[in-house]
């Protein structure tokens, strides 16, 4: 959402981070967190104590191990239907993972595509490409999200679709800006003049210099297409279950909240964003390290 | 035509009826209450405007909920009797069974001042359409209103259900005043309804609250609690929250973990009341030779495979009744099968006998959101046996809908809560041709006919045993529970109203609340 | 001036009328829309009826020439779970909404700018650190986590605040504060680079090289320019409170807008869903303009760009 609202409303001249330069250490911890939780959604099935689709009724709500009641058979204790929270966890990594990934991916191909394009060729393509970009921006994302989810249901493939038809015009925007100064570079306009087609010129010049603002976008968006994920899964509109999925956990135990149990919202809670954390820490990071002249990002 | 024995019968049952009804009508005490206090009932569903027009009942039990206190009927479910004698105080049969007249009870009169009179009761017959209305309209012939205090329908053929769906499996008795309706219109009058029921209408704020005041002129007696207030919680925890705060006295469906929680409380009392809607898994597929379904071995496996107990503990606190029938066990000639039993190992050598061994991907189990939570807890088990299935909860009326319209295919999860008896119910779900009837067996299909025609009740009742277990030893459904619908009452409350008439789960008769005194 | 107003009134209404196609278009793009307006359970009469009333058998242009003509005249439709108009709901709810929006703003105003004029004051130093994190932690918890978080130590454990409903102002506090938390943190960084940018402007500069206090030049001259941009955002702020409260007002059982979403979700009352999507984008594309415009008012090099 910072985001947005930053490159829309702000005047154009951004100030500047004057401190941002020189915190340019590499972000140890966000990655290391970002790759377990990689790592924990492909090895899902091996580290997964016990299936976390089916549970015993018999040993519902037990708490963490630590607790009164608790046992290491589950260490993070069980669910309302006797689930392993811990391997719902674990597999839940998965869901949030590819949803979050695919859908930053799919996005931002669509958004770069465009901004290109809009930047480019200029005239009447850019003229439309921007407006739709406009009045998408005002659509509030989750908002946005929730009307599509309305309309074609919810099943996983379709909130990675829904989530790129939502997020590609923050991409867009800033693809555009920068291809408007690519254009106007020495290297562009030689190719110009060498009767290069303006596909060529798009594929071998402008793209491979955008990439790299895509790249920086799409880790600051993975963070925000989570919390939207989560969010879309929390109001019931997320993956359907049995599938474990954190905002769905978050969902579940609200009602086990008010006796006390406090686990099953908690560490699903945090497990989201310790993954938010993380990529706008990475994000912040490559930033900076990629090209500062992306601050205003 | 007249068999031997029927005149008898009949002669008894009016005689029956009109005791009850002079009993009914003496209850009234010779000192006037005062009504006083208020009552707030969190309410876990928004309420319908449509509710508030007994003309659009729709065939769930929910519309009751504010029906008991709005309006009045002929005769309804009461706590002496189902039906027992309301606005009517007795009807009597033809001979021939094609006719039935009703004797209306003087003094009834509506919240404006108008009394209940026949033309009343003909117009809101006329003017129903809600559930059933088609059924019961192509049997009557014409409603007649020979005098104010008398009314006589007279049917095509003789129907021995007659009663039972006008004023029990319908809102087709349920009597709104013919004047004012003329007056204002459908539409107007759904914003200010006027009705012959024990309290009145103050005002209707949609998906907020609905506020009713005490009529005091109410016939069977003054209303004790002066304001009666349902408030729309939708969210159980913040309902039970405001249970706890005082902020309401009753919370309808509080379950599971906040069930428990309820209990937990001191002050707050745990009511569960068992309605009539059992629950049920059933097969649409089962009669394709392609399904798995189709093999009656795997429908009995999933009988075996849900651990009925501990389900029960867990959502309801143990107090719904495991039933192995899809009949309510409260119906008329509703007939007693063994409750099943839980044996996932038995499920699974089923399974293993009808080829899958190690379970399948059975695709989609279909079930009311409202209800999601069984729907869980089933999946968890069968998928503890193999059989593999997504929950796919559907809003409920998408979910009787694409029910009705034979959309759903793999496993569903039903029940229904209306009213009706066992031949009503095997009508809708088990005979070729009902609403939720994906396909049936035709050794069943022939006995319904002539159980239809029976005027003989042992005879009748024989047929329909004779069905109901038919239908179980095909296991064309598997039952599982009559769901205890469980409420929380505050301290402040004296009479809650729960569990009075019996199969329904709201608090009723609502001149029978009351408050404790300060 | 009046020319600007004018170009950016044309751009704004343009956004409203893509708006409005999209919605159309995404409406249709499913196949027959008649299963979305028309109320779940509905009988073939009635699919027929809606064929009629929305014109769905007619060319597409004259469909949505309908849809925008009803659309002006305010009619949004009718929920089919509470068989009133769409628009009615609406505007009851939305006070609710526009209540804990504003309690939220005023809670993110009050907590994010005084951090971020002592983070950019102290630019570089501890408190600018601790700002960052806060920052961070702000942007990076999900407001409904925080939500759930407070019902946790605040009603279940200490229990002295209501858990979830509306009625009291104790009721108010947990929902606006989860609500504000993450625009918080987004005014604190603005305020915190607003407040660096005038810090280093030339009139800063030169109020220092003459001597005055630097309370005085931060108090006066600087947190005035530098709040310009940060109410500017708060104004947007508020309005996108409203719209992207969904969860926060579903955790907390809160009667506002984002609870008639879910709620329309929930039933599949579409005419719901779509009004709310409707309504929500032309209020934003309205407080665009209107700060745009503000903007030029203040700032005359921003009229003459693009």
């Amino acid at each position: 959402m910072s985001i947005s609202t930053e490159t829309i409303i702000l005047p154009s001249h951004a100030p500047p981070r004057a401190t941002a330069a020189r915190r340019s250490d590499f972000p140890l911890l966000p990655v290391i967190i970002l790759g377990s939780i990689a790592f924990m959604a492909v090895f899902a099935d091996f580290l997964a104590p016990h299936n976390p689709e089916v549970g015993a009724l018999t040993a519902r709500f037990h708490p963490p191990f630590w607790q009164d009641g608790g046992s290491t058979d589950h260490l993070l204790g069980t669910d309302q239907l006797g689930r392993d929270v811990l391997s719902r966890l674990i597999f839940g990594a998965r869901v949030s993972m590819v949803v979050g990934f695919t859908a930053v991916i799919f996005a931002g191909v669509i958004g770069t595509v465009l901004g290109i394009l809009a930047g480019y060729i200029g005239g009447w393509v850019d003229q439309v490409i921007m407006r739709i970009t406009d009045a998408w921006l005002a659509l509030p994302a989750l908002t946005f999200a929730l009307f599509l989810a309305a309309i074609v249901g919810p099943s996983m493939w379709n909130i990675v679709i829904i989530l790129g038809l939502v997020y590609w015009t923050r991409y867009a925007r800033v693809v555009r800006g920068e291809v408007l100064s690519l254009k106007e570079r020495e290297f562009v306009r030689l190719a110009v003049v060498a009767g290069c087609s303006k596909l060529t010129i798009m594929r071998r010049h402008i793209l491979p210099n955008v990439v790299n603002s895509a790249i920086v976008l799409a880790t600051l968006m993975l963070g925000v297409v989570i919390v939207t994920e989560a969010s879309l899964s929390f109001l019931g509109v997320g993956v359907p279950p049995p599938q474990p999925a954190w905002g769905l956990m978050l969902s579940d135990g609200k009602q086990g909240l008010m006796v006390g149990y406090w686990w099953l919202t908690v560490l699903p809670g945090c497990c989201i964003m310790l993954m938010v954390l993380s990529a706008n820490l990475l994000g912040d990071w490559l930033r900076v390290k990629l090209d500062p002249q992306l601050r205003q990002l | 035509m007249a068999r031997p024995g029927m005149f008898t019968t009949r002669r008894r049952d009016v005689l029956a009826l009109a005791a009850l009804g002079m009993a009914a009508g003496t209850v009234r005490p010779a000192k006037a209450v005062t009504p006083s206090g208020q009552l707030t009932v969190g309410v876990h569903i928004t309420l319908a405007p449509t509710w508030l027009d007994p003309a659009e009942t729709a065939g769930i039990i929910t519309p009751f909920m504010v029906m008991y206190a709005l309006h009045d009927a002929v005769a309804k479910p009461m706590p002496q009797g189902n039906p027992s004698p309301s606005l009517a105080e007795s009807w009597s049969a033809g001979e021939d069974g094609l006719s039935y007249e009703f004797i209306l009870r003087k003094g009834a009169v509506f919240h404006n001042g108008d009394p209940v009179t026949s033309e009343d009761v003909k117009f809101s017959f006329d003017r129903y359409r809600g559930a059933a209305h088609a059924l019961i309209k192509e049997r009557v012939e014409s409603v007649e209103t020979p005098d104010p205090q008398r009314v006589v329908f007279k049917l095509k053929n003789p129907w021995p259900d007659f009663i039972t769906f006008y004023t029990v499996a319908s809102g087709a008795g349920w009597v709104v005043p013919k004047k004012y309706v003329e007056k204002v219109g459908d539409d107007a009058f759904k914003k200010a309804p006027i009705g012959a029921g024990p309290y009145k209408f103050v005002s209707f704020t949609p998906g907020v609250e609905l506020v009713l005041e005490a009529f005091e002129q109410y016939w069977r007696k003054t209303p004790s609690v002066k304001r009666i207030v349902l408030r729309v919680i939708p969210d159980e925890s913040t309902r039970l929250a405001a249970l706890k705060r005082g902020e309401i006295d009753i919370a309808y469906s509080v379950r599971a973990e906040l069930a428990e929680e309820l209990q937990r409380t001191p002050g707050l009392t745990l009511r569960p009341t068992v309605g009539s809607a059992p629950y049920y898994l059933y097969f649409p597929e089962q009669w394709d030779p392609k399904s798995p379904w189709y093999d009656r071995r795997v429908r009995l496996s999933t009988k075996y495979a849900l651990d009925y107990n501990t389900i029960n503990q867990a959502l309801t606190l143990g107090h719904s009744h495991i039933t192995g029938s899809i009949i309510p066990e409260n119906f008329e000639f509703y007939e007693k099968l063994a409750p099943p039993v839980y044996d996932p190992d038995k499920a699974k050598q089923l399974l293993a006998e009808a080829g899958h061994e190690g379970g399948f991907d059975a695709g989609f189990y279909t079930c009311d959101v409202a209800y999601a939570n069984l729907g869980e807890a089933a999946l968890n088990n069968l998928a503890a046996v193999g059989i593999r299935a997504k929950l796919r909860p559907l809003e409920r009326a998408a979910f009787f809908k694409g029910y009705g319209d034979k959309k759903f295919k793999n496993i569903i999860q039903g029940a229904s809560g209306a009213f009706g008896n066992a031949a009503t119910r095997l009508q809708e779900f088990v005979v070729k041709g009902g609403v939720y009837a994906y396909g049936s067996y035709p050794e069943i299909d022939e006995l319904f006919p002539q159980q239809a025609v029976e005027l003989d009740r042992t005879k009748r009742a024989a047929i329909l045993t004779k069905m109901q277990k038919l239908l179980d030893e095909q296991t064309m459904y598997v039952s599982i529970w009559q769901l205890a619908f469980i409420s929380g009452v505050g301290p402040r409350v004296d009479q809650s109203g729960f569990g009075l008439i019996k199969g329904f789960v709201y608090t009723a008769p609502y001149e029978d609340i009351t408050l404790k005194s300060a | 001036m009046r020319q600007f107003i004018a170009r950016r009134l044309g751009y704004s209404l343009l956004s409203l009328l893509l708006l409005s196609l999209t919605i159309f278009f995404f409406v249709r793009v499913t196949g027959d829309p008649a299963t979305l307006l028309v109320e779940p359970g509905a009988s073939e009469e009635d699919i027929a009826a809606i064929h009629q009333q929305f014109g769905l058998d007619r060319p597409l242009w004259v469909q949505y020439g309908l849809f925008m003509l009803n659309l002006v005249r305010g009619d949004f439709g009718q929920s089919f779970y509470y068989q009133t108009p769409v628009l009615e709901l609406y505007m009851n709810r939305l006070p609710n909404s526009l209540l804990l929006a504003s309690v939220a703003m005023a809670f993110s105003l009050l907590v994010g700018i005084p951090t971020g004029i002592l983070a950019a004051v102290r630019v570089g130093r501890f408190w600018d650190s601790a700002g960052k994190l806060f920052a961070l932690l702000g942007l990076s918890l999900p407001s409904f986590f925080v939500g759930l978080v407070m019902i946790l130590l605040f009603s279940v454990y200490l229990g002295w605040l209501p858990s979830s409903g509306s009625g009291t102002p104790l009721h108010l506090i947990m929902p606006a504060f989860a609500l504000g938390w993450y625009f918080a943190a987004s005014h604190m960084r603005l305020t915190r680079s607003s407040m660096l940018e005038v810090l280093g402007s030339e009139y800063v500069k030169l109020a220092r090289l003459k001597g005055l206090p630097q309370a005085l030049v931060i108090g006066k001259h600087a947190f005035k320019n530098a709040l310009i941009p940060v109410l500017t955002l708060a104004g947007i702020n508020l309005v996108l409170m409203i719209n992207v409260a969904v969860v926060v007002e579903t955790v907390f059982a809160w009667p506002g807008i984002g609870r008639l979403l879910y709620e329309g979700i929930s039933f599949r009352d579409f005419p719901v869903v779509q009004g709310i999507v409707i309504m929500g984008g032309t209020m934003i594309v309205a407080v665009n303009l209107l700060v745009d415009v503000v903007y030029a008012v203040i700032d005359p090099r921003i009229r003459l760009e693009k």
